[in-house]
């Protein structure tokens, strides 16, 4: 295949603390995404999957983090070489992101119509009716009377609906990678499958690449293409999402898989992780 | 909107009861005052004028049980009457109002200016933490935070002012000798000239206090999560700062006018008495020496009151900025 | 399995760890100590008596004359306190018994002073001839007037003198004295009033809390410098010149802030569970204020009190300063420089050393207290 891949991460190494005795969060892992591509990302907490997340676009504040080895090739160029204002242009335009908590992540002082139309003016100056684009992209999450939404305030829309506004941010600038970082983990369950529906419905209508970040195997099939499984800093495993979930080579993925409760099943315990046991 | 104001309004009554119950009963408590009922009364070692003790009795209702003096105190407040002084016999309110515009203007610019000089300080600190610059800003701050006000104007005077160093501005006065035959330029200039000791002495506390809020907001809000959702959306750093994080680090520090506004008070009572200007904290200050009782509770009656009224002003300031806060 | 040994350290060291890493903290707590010593001791650093003298073939200690009862209790008991503090375990090994001799020891002191008889004589030993004779080292007494007036810094005069011959440098040592004992009983009185209320409204909490936040309201409109000089003024004929007068009026105006604070605290604390765990074990309402509360508001109630006498000595300083305060032949900060707004024309000398020795003192204070601020803040904890 000759089509380069639209995200080529090659031996990339970040490490926090002194460099001395670091604390290595992430220990030289390499993937690939193609575009239209569902990437689902997979581990626990520290495994360093949202590091790994936000040094896509050098979102990581340097000074506790340092970059130490690695590449990262977005459509060919290394974004960790890229000057300023390039990788500005990158951030929301080419790449777009969504946060685990949705209610903090959006700035209480401006209106969400305000921080959509932000987003757009930014990074498609060719659009005439903003806010027509900005009804539209509400539209599109699902958001009922966009038009009447505007000029609300993030705290005054529910968890659920703050994260939909989110999603519509970061899609009004047509990104061709959009990066979840656990985008459901601080909401309920109920709430959770929608978005996560609201995602798979995006991935059909759009060719835009999603890679997501969890630590929930339950999220994964049926929503993701490939699966990579992280763990300590390294992918462990990875692969087409319906393989690895069949066919599990690493006993931490194993474990992992085994630790989502199954519906139907009586379990009298949950499956607790033995971390000795794994390499 | 407006029945918020009216309510917080409404909500001052109370504490405006308070403050001048507060102050009627330091005056009928205070030894003078009582003596003065029986025919004797000195004011500070001097005796009294019959009408003097007349017009005091009668101000002060003393010789009436004290909720209806109370209540015609009250009265005569709200008709601006603060009775004569009893120094010169003129108004209380007249010689208050005659003094009000320079201490105004000297208060107001150092609390503008405070505000200008502190805020980039603190955001300043905040964006190099750490570092050298922020270091030195904090130290800097710190010093200036500890010198006590008049230590500050003497030093001022003694090296800016008169004297035999530098002669760069006048010691004394809100304008010169001769201003009255100045055209309105140089004579507006000859102002500022006499203002600026003043204003610097006023200025560089608040300066300090404010800078250091505005540092420790800054770091907070540059810790939040909505910044990284600005940097991840592309915007360029200085929007991020000054757009999106500034604008939600200013809330709580909007606010500490309230709070600076009694400390301005209290130094301009110093200052004014140390620059000589015409100010009301030197009609204080002579009125405490020469123990004119009118004067001294009717300026403390009206500082409270604009304290009061600042408190006000900082809450309804406090509901328009920050759109989290409902009007309940 | 490893063995991980965990070294269990008490609140306080920790506090003290986090606090005398800050060398600004470090070097302020020893200033701030360092005034403490030359206040107490002022009487031996500034006299016109000599410490030791012969003459006549008969030796004499002159400044023991001269110190006045509360100058020998200072003598006796700062030390004492120091040596309780470093035997403190020892001390509290067998509480019956400690205090039991330190009651004794009391007794003993109170019983010397009793037989002192203070001489309020302005003899002077310098000019008097002796086969040997130890001055202080400023040989001058706060009190005394020369008639060197308005010299400027010399040898003879460290930090010259002032419009009667009195010399400064002894004025500021036994100034040290005035500002920081009303610093320090101000506060103290503001501090107890403040938990006081504070604690009850915090607790409490119903009418109490609301009665108590009008009335924290209305005394908050008042600048505080504007109150106090009000109250002195009102009350006191004597222009205030009086020092326990004025550590009662700087008290009773300073507890607003305390009281917030307390107040903030005790509603924290007690809606936390182990208050409620205290009640349902039956524990009275003293009992949980005391034992409970009070000990875990006390970083903070510590470091608004440093603060707090910083502010005091300020106030104190101010108010002297513009002729409300103590006055000559008192000596007090503020009132040198009061005198040297008069002269500064000439007489830099005046202005320069009491402003630097208020700026030191304040800045200390202000050190120490904003290192106990970091060392007592919950948020960096993890260490």
């Amino acid at each position: 295949m000759s089509t380069p891949p639209l995200l080529h991460v090659e031996n990339l190494g970040i490490h926090f603390g002194s460099p001395a005795d670091p604390v290595k969060a992430v220990d030289g892992i390499s993937f690939e995404m193609q575009t239209g591509e569902t990437l689902a990302v997979v581990g626990e907490s520290g495994s360093g999957k949202s590091v790994t997340a936000l040094a896509l676009t050098r979102l990581l504040a340097t000074p506790p983090a340092r970059i130490v080895s690695g590449k990262i090739e977005f459509e060919g160029r290394d974004v960790l070489q890229l000057p300023d204002s390039s990788l500005r242009s990158l951030r929301g335009k080419q790449i777009a992101y969504i946060f685990q908590e949705p209610s903090s992540s959006l700035n209480p002082v401006f209106t969400i119509g305000y921080q959509i139309r932000e987003a757009i003016e930014l990074h498609r100056p060719e659009v005439d009716d903003v806010k027509r684009e900005i009804i539209r992209a509400l539209d599109t999450v699902g958001i009922r009377e966009p038009a009447k939404r505007l000029d609300d305030y993030p705290h005054q829309l529910s968890g659920g609906m703050q994260q939909r506004v989110m999603i519509a941010m970061a899609l009004a600038c047509q990104p061709k990678l959009l990066v979840a970082d656990e985008p459901t983990t601080a909401l309920d369950v109920t709430i959770q499958k929608q978005i996560i529906d609201l995602l798979k419905e995006l991935k059909q209508t759009s060719n835009m690449a999603i890679l997501l970040i969890t630590h929930n195997f339950g999220l994964v099939s049926d929503f993701a293409d490939r699966v990579a499984v992280m763990f300590r800093g390294k992918i462990v495993e990875t692969g087409p999402t319906a393989e690895v979930l069949r066919n599990p080579q690493h006993l931490y993925t194993r474990a992992l898989i085994e630790c989502v409760p199954k519906l139907g099943q009586k379990q009298h315990r949950l499956k607790v992780i033995d971390y000795a046991g794994i390499k | 909107m407006t029945t918020y104001i009216i309510r917080r309004i409404l909500l001052l009554v109370p504490t405006l009861i308070g403050i001048t119950l507060f102050t009627f009963l330091l005056i009928r408590l205070a030894p003078g005052n009582a003596a003065m009922l029986k025919g004797g009364g000195e004011n500070g070692g001097r005796a009294m004028t019959a009408e003097q003790r007349l017009a005091t009795i009668k101000l002060y209702g003393l010789d009436k049980p004290w909720y209806i003096a109370y209540g015609d105190w009250v009265g005569r407040i709200c008709r601006l009457d603060l009775g004569e002084s009893w120094k010169d016999h003129r108004s209380v309110t007249t010689k208050i109002r005659e003094r009000l515009p320079v201490t105004m203007s000297i208060a107001g610019t150092a609390l503008v200016l405070s505000y200008l000089l502190a805020i980039p300080l603190g955001v300043i600190a905040a964006l190099k933490r750490g570092q050298a610059l922020d270091r030195s800003i904090s130290f800097v701050v710190f010093i200036l935070y500890s010198i006590p006000s008049f230590v500050a104007a003497l030093l001022l005077i003694l090296f800016v002012a008169g004297g035999d160093y530098l002669n760069l501005l006048p010691m004394y006065g809100i304008q010169s000798i001769n201003a009255s035959e100045m055209g309105t330029l140089p004579r507006l200039w000859d102002r500022i000239l006499h203002m600026i000791l003043p204003v610097i002495c006023l200025t560089y506390a608040s300066l300090a206090s404010i800078s250091r809020y505005t540092r420790v907001s800054m770091l907070e809000t540059l810790g939040q999560d909505f910044v990284r959702t600005a940097r991840a959306k592309g915007l360029p750093e200085r929007l991020v700062i000054l757009r999106h994080a500034l604008r939600n680090a200013l809330i709580p520090i909007i606010t500490i006018f309230a709070l600076e506004l009694p400390v301005l008070i209290g130094g301009a009572i110093i200052i004014e008495s140390i620059f000589t200007l015409p100010g009301m904290g030197n009609l204080m200050f002579e009125a405490l020496e020469y123990r004119d009782n009118p004067v001294i509770m009717g300026i403390t009656v009206l500082a409270a009151c604009v304290t009061l009224l600042s408190y006000l002003a900082a809450d309804i300031l406090y509901v328009v900025v920050d759109p989290r806060i409902s009007y309940e | 399995m490893n063995s991980v040994t965990t070294t269990t350290e008490t609140y306080v060291q920790r506090t003290w760890r986090h606090f005398s890493a800050d060398s600004f903290a470090r070097n302020g707590l020893r200033i701030v100590i360092a005034l403490f010593i030359m206040a107490a001791f002022a009487p031996f650093l500034a006299n016109s008596h000599a410490i030791i003298r012969m003459a006549d073939g008969q030796w004499s200690f002159p400044v023991f004359h001269s110190l006045q009862p509360i100058e020998w209790r200072f003598l006796f008991y700062v030390p004492l306190a120091g040596m309780i503090y470093l035997c403190r375990n020892r001390f509290f090994a067998k509480p019956g018994h400690s205090v039991l001799y330190l009651a004794a020891l009391i007794v003993l002191i109170e019983i010397f002073i009793g037989f002192t008889h203070p001489v309020n004589d302005t003899t002077n030993d310098r000019d008097r001839p002796a086969s040997f004779k130890l001055m202080p080292p400023i040989p001058y007494s706060p009190i005394e007037s020369t008639p060197d007036s308005f010299s400027p810094p010399s040898w003879k005069h460290l930090c010259g003198t002032d419009s009667t011959g009195r010399d400064i440098a002894a004025r500021m040592l036994h100034g040290a004295r005035t500002s920081l004992s009303i610093g320090f009983v101000a506060q103290s009185i503001a501090l107890t009033i403040g938990v006081a209320i504070g604690g009850l409204a915090g607790y409490y909490r119903g009418w109490i809390d609301i009665g108590t936040c009008r009335f924290i309201e209305i005394m908050d409109c008042f600048p505080p410098l504007l109150l106090i000089l009000v109250a002195i003024n009102l009350f006191d004929s004597d222009k205030g010149n009086n020092m326990f007068y004025i550590m009662a009026v700087i008290g009773l105006t300073s507890w607003t802030g305390v009281a917030r604070l307390v107040r903030g605290e005790f509603l924290r604390l007690s809606a936390l569970p182990f208050t409620l765990a205290a009640k349902a074990l039956g524990a009275s309402d003293g009992r949980i204020i005391l034992r409970h509360l009070l000990p875990n508001s006390l970083g903070p109630i510590l470091v608004a009190g440093t603060f707090g006498v910083a502010s005091a000595i300020l106030i104190e300083s101010s108010l002297s300063f513009l002729g409300f305060g103590m006055q000559a032949p008192t000596p007090s900060w503020g009132d040198i420089l009061s005198d040297a707004r008069r002269y500064i024309d000439f007489a830099w000398w005046l202005a320069f050393f009491p402003g630097l020795a208020i700026l030191i003192t304040i800045m200390s204070y202000n050190f120490v207290g904003e290192g106990l601020r970091d060392a007592v803040d919950p948020r960096l904890r993890v260490k």
